[in-house]
């Protein structure tokens, strides 16, 4: 082997430096140099021996990636690229996961204080959150396609039942991960998110003694606190990533070992000729497919970034409190259907019933056996499929807070305006319009549209949750519906919203409601005072400009 | 193929760019998450504040208003004004000098309602001493305590009187008095939070019973009247420590009774002859 002083001194130096730079390049991409770098960028023939296979073959990154795939699956459909996307987010949470790691501490005293800390005083920090945050949910959300998409398809068939099996695994593990995730900031969402899914564990069919001991472990003592932070940390930050890491290598290998299925009607029944691809279907790794996922990768980062920078904000709520449960604790979307679920069946059957469930899943391509992948001979099987997704839209919208239980109505009215927790409509208004005095309801503010549209939502509250047992009663304009017996509505209310100035800065809103008891009208059926407090500084109007935030 | 490299190339050059974006306004956002992250401990203070601390020390921290949690009615102040210019004007305030704290007011804010104040009503807040709160919790309240500090509160020229050695000389100055009003005040400068209501019946909670004051006065200090023993126990309480409380022995020296009445009843001191005529020390 000649050095490069040698070279120099038989090619001179610039001839020498090309030859070297070449030789460098050839090792890194392990097989391919410059010039074969922008043949196959150029879309040129590949030279014989084809170098974009030793890539392949010698180098570790591509060495589990085929060299090329049949043309039909490289479009859009039948895979709608969703495997690889979800590993791509996968990737993501890795890299914006630990960045955040950089910042957090998992303990009570401190994590929340970590988390204003990350926002306010680290560089990109709440990008950087918001991106984690919002990976997190488009995560959730392409790993559960990822699985439709494979049922439909028919991919989950033999011989590919196992890795339907393990794709099973990292759906659970993707859940599991985004939730324990949501126990990190420990606030108040969190605490009482998990606080609900911890209780479910306990209510599992099985004796006592483990549904006591199971509870504990999750818990890390006999109630949510120090402990039980640092455990979920773990699980987040390690175990989870770990397995799904080693459950996404046994997956993609038996994907590679099996071959990406072709679309149902492009082979026989019976037939697997994902392996034997003809030279003149094939879509090589390099260039083509190449390509094609660094834009993909270009393109979801653009959104992602753009996303979480305009469009979609992390919730932040109160710091975690285990003595002051919030009004309405809702599950994560991801979570909903199980909300919806209690309200059908015994919270024992429900949380017996979701691992059994499971299982069934998993279990499903052993039984399921029907050789055809087409769609027109699994009418019965895609049927099926369709009714447990319309099921679980019901139960998912079931579980929403709009199929809650309700509290009083006087409540309802007065943490929507002023809630316990997040933005509303009155939060929301710019310090400089929370004109001091006291409102009505509907009340028109001249030069003040901010506060006349807090008072127009104030209005059609009062009015949802009203009613009058004097007939063409309104309230601002709006006429009543008569009260019936049983109503759990207010009878004639009277309403007031008062500003008033606390101290500097800061300004104290009080919803006061009162209704008469119509049958003794010496008593008060409703009479609450509900006191809300913004400060100038407390920066709810950026809050409101965010889509997922109501105002 | 080409376009695909084109298209990443271009979205790659987006993300770039939002990025540089996001870092130049950064600077100007983590001062506003700054402000806000202070604004909303303050809101959360208010809300912790009226809930623990108002009845004691007043609804606006002036320790004049404050009721009972339970039915609502107005009950003496047994708290210290809170929003008030000794406490918190300046670097170091009169309060800290007073008390010898050698750090900060945070500090000092913080550390009194974690910790409590000996030998008063004040009790500890913090868990860390068996109390109720969470340490970010007394940080809200610190916050919103700190917030009553305006350059209103603290610019305005300071009202001092110069409280005559002898009793008497006061009553020629401020020679009328109203019982009526001494009612009132007994009340609004939160005497009644210790020392009951005389005339009600309501019995003493804290400090000397003040019903027939003016005789068990008398007995206290040989050579001193009632009048002259009661004047001189509201300016400097710490000089004679009374034998007999409700709760066993009197505390002190350094006295549960506040030192600050002398600034406090500086505004008018009249107020303290009607509170005279109230508990019937003066001679009709």
């Amino acid at each position: 082997m000649a050095t490069f002083y040698d070279q120099v001194k038989e090619m001179g130096l610039k001839q020498a430096f090309v030859a070297k730079s070449d030789e460098v390049v050839e090792r890194i991409t392990a097989g391919m140099n410059i010039g074969d770098i922008r043949s196959a960028l150029r879309g040129d023939e590949p030279r014989r021996p084809n170098p974009r296979l030793r890539p392949h073959a010698d180098g570790f990154w591509l060495h589990i990636r085929p060299s090329f795939y049949h043309n039909e699956i490289t479009r859009v459909y039948p895979t709608f690229h969703l495997g690889w996307l979800s590993t791509f987010m996968f990737v993501w949470e890795t890299i914006t996961g630990i960045f955040l790691m950089i910042f957090y501490t998992p303990s009570p005293l401190v994590a929340y204080s970590n988390m204003w800390n990350i926002m306010a005083n680290v560089p990109l920090g709440q990008l950087m959150r918001n991106m984690h945050r919002l990976g997190a949910e488009v995560m959730v959300l392409v790993v559960a396609l990822h699985m439709l998409r494979t049922f439909v398809t028919g991919s989950y068939k033999k011989p590919r039942q196992f890795t339907w099996a393990t794709g099973m695994i990292l759906l659970v593990l993707t859940l599991m991960l985004s939730f324990s995730g949501y126990l990190l900031p420990w606030d108040q969402l969190a605490y009482w998110a998990l606080t609900v899914f911890i209780s479910g564990a306990e209510s599992a069919p099985a004796p006592p003694v483990v549904n006591q001991n199971v509870l504990l472990i999750l818990q890390g003592g006999p109630s949510l606190g120090a402990g039980g932070l640092l455990r979920w940390y773990l699980l987040h930050v390690l175990l989870m990533p770990l397995l799904l890491a080693i459950f996404f290598f046994v997956h993609y290998y038996k994907v590679v070992l099996h071959g990406f299925s072709l679309p149902p009607g492009r082979e026989e029944v019976g037939e697997d000729t994902a392996k034997r691809i003809p030279k003149n279907e094939r879509t090589y790794f390099i260039p083509d497919i190449m390509t094609s996922e660094v834009m993909w990768t270009a393109l979801l980062t653009l959104f992602l970034v753009a996303g979480s920078l305009w469009f979609w904000d992390a919730p932040l709520e109160h710091h975690a409190d285990p003595v002051v449960t919030p009004l309405h604790v809702v599950a994560p979307w991801y979570l909903s259907w199980s909300q919806g679920w209690l309200k059908l069946a015994p919270k024992t059957v429900v949380i017996g019933f979701i691992p059994l469930l499971m299982v069934i899943f998993i279990v499903m391509p052993y039984f399921e056996v029907g050789k055809s992948r087409r769609y027109a001979d699994r009418r019965v099987g895609l049927s099926v499929s369709m009714l447990f997704i319309a099921f679980m839209m019901v139960s998912n919208w079931m579980g929403t807070p709009r199929y809650r239980v309700q509290s009083s109505s006087d409540l309802e009215v007065a943490t929507k305006l002023l809630p316990e927790e997040g933005v509303s409509v009155l939060l929301g208004i710019p310090p400089e319009y929370l004109w001091e005095g006291q409102y009505l309801p509907g009340q028109v503010v001249a030069d003040n549209p901010h506060l006349t549209y807090g008072l127009q939502v104030f209005n059609d509250l009062m009015v949802k949750h009203s009613c009058t047992n004097f007939p063409g009663t309104t309230i601002g304009g709006v006429g009543l519906e008569t009260c019936e017996a049983e109503d759990h509505r207010m009878p004639d209310p009277y309403a007031t919203l008062t500003i008033e100035q606390a101290q500097e800065g800061l300004v104290r809103m009080v919803i006061h409601i009162d209704a008469l008891n119509p049958e003794n009208t010496d008593e008060y059926l409703y009479n609450l005072d509900w006191v809300g407090y913004r400060h100038e500084n407390a920066n709810y109007e950026e809050e409101c400009s965010f889509i997922n935030k109501s105002c | 193929m080409q376009i695909k490299v084109a298209i990443g190339t271009i979205a790659f050059m987006l993300t770039m760019v939002i990025f540089g974006y996001a870092a130049l306004r950064e600077p100007t956002r983590l001062e506003r998450f700054t402000l806000a992250e202070q604004g909303r401990s303050i809101e959360t203070g208010a809300h912790l504040y009226q809930a623990n601390c108002s009845n004691c020390h007043g609804v606006n921290g002036l320790a004049e208003e404050c009721y009972d949690l339970g039915t609502g009615a107005q009950i003496g102040c047994i708290g210290l004004p809170l929003n008030y210019r000794a406490l918190l004007c300046g670097d170091i305030s009169d309060r800290m000098i007073a008390l010898n704290w050698q750090g900060t007011k945070e500090a000092f804010i913080r550390s009194t309602i974690s910790s409590g104040r000996a030998g008063t009503e004040m009790p500890t807040w913090s868990e860390q001493f068996g109390g109720p709160l969470r340490d970010d919790q007394v940080r809200n309240i610190v916050s919103y305590v700190l917030n009553y500090e305006t350059v209103e509160l603290c610019s305005g020229e300071v009202i001092r009187f110069e409280w005559p050695d002898s009793v008497d000389d006061l009553l020629v100055a401020f020679p009328d008095s109203s019982a009526e009003n001494g009612k009132a005040l007994f009340l609004s400068y939160g005497c009644t939070g210790c020392h009951g209501i005389p005339d009600e019946g309501v019995v003493a909670a804290v400090g000397p019973d003040m019903a027939n004051i003016g005789e068990v006065a008398a007995t206290r200090i040989e050579g001193k009247t009632a009048l002259q023993y009661i004047y001189e126990s509201i300016l400097h309480p710490s000089d004679f420590i009374a034998p007999e409380c409700p709760n066993g022995p009197c505390s002190g020296p350094p006295s549960a009774m506040p030192a600050n009445f002398p600034d406090r009843m500086a505004v008018s001191p009249g107020d303290m002859v009607d509170i005279f005529a109230y508990l019937q020390l003066l001679e009709q």
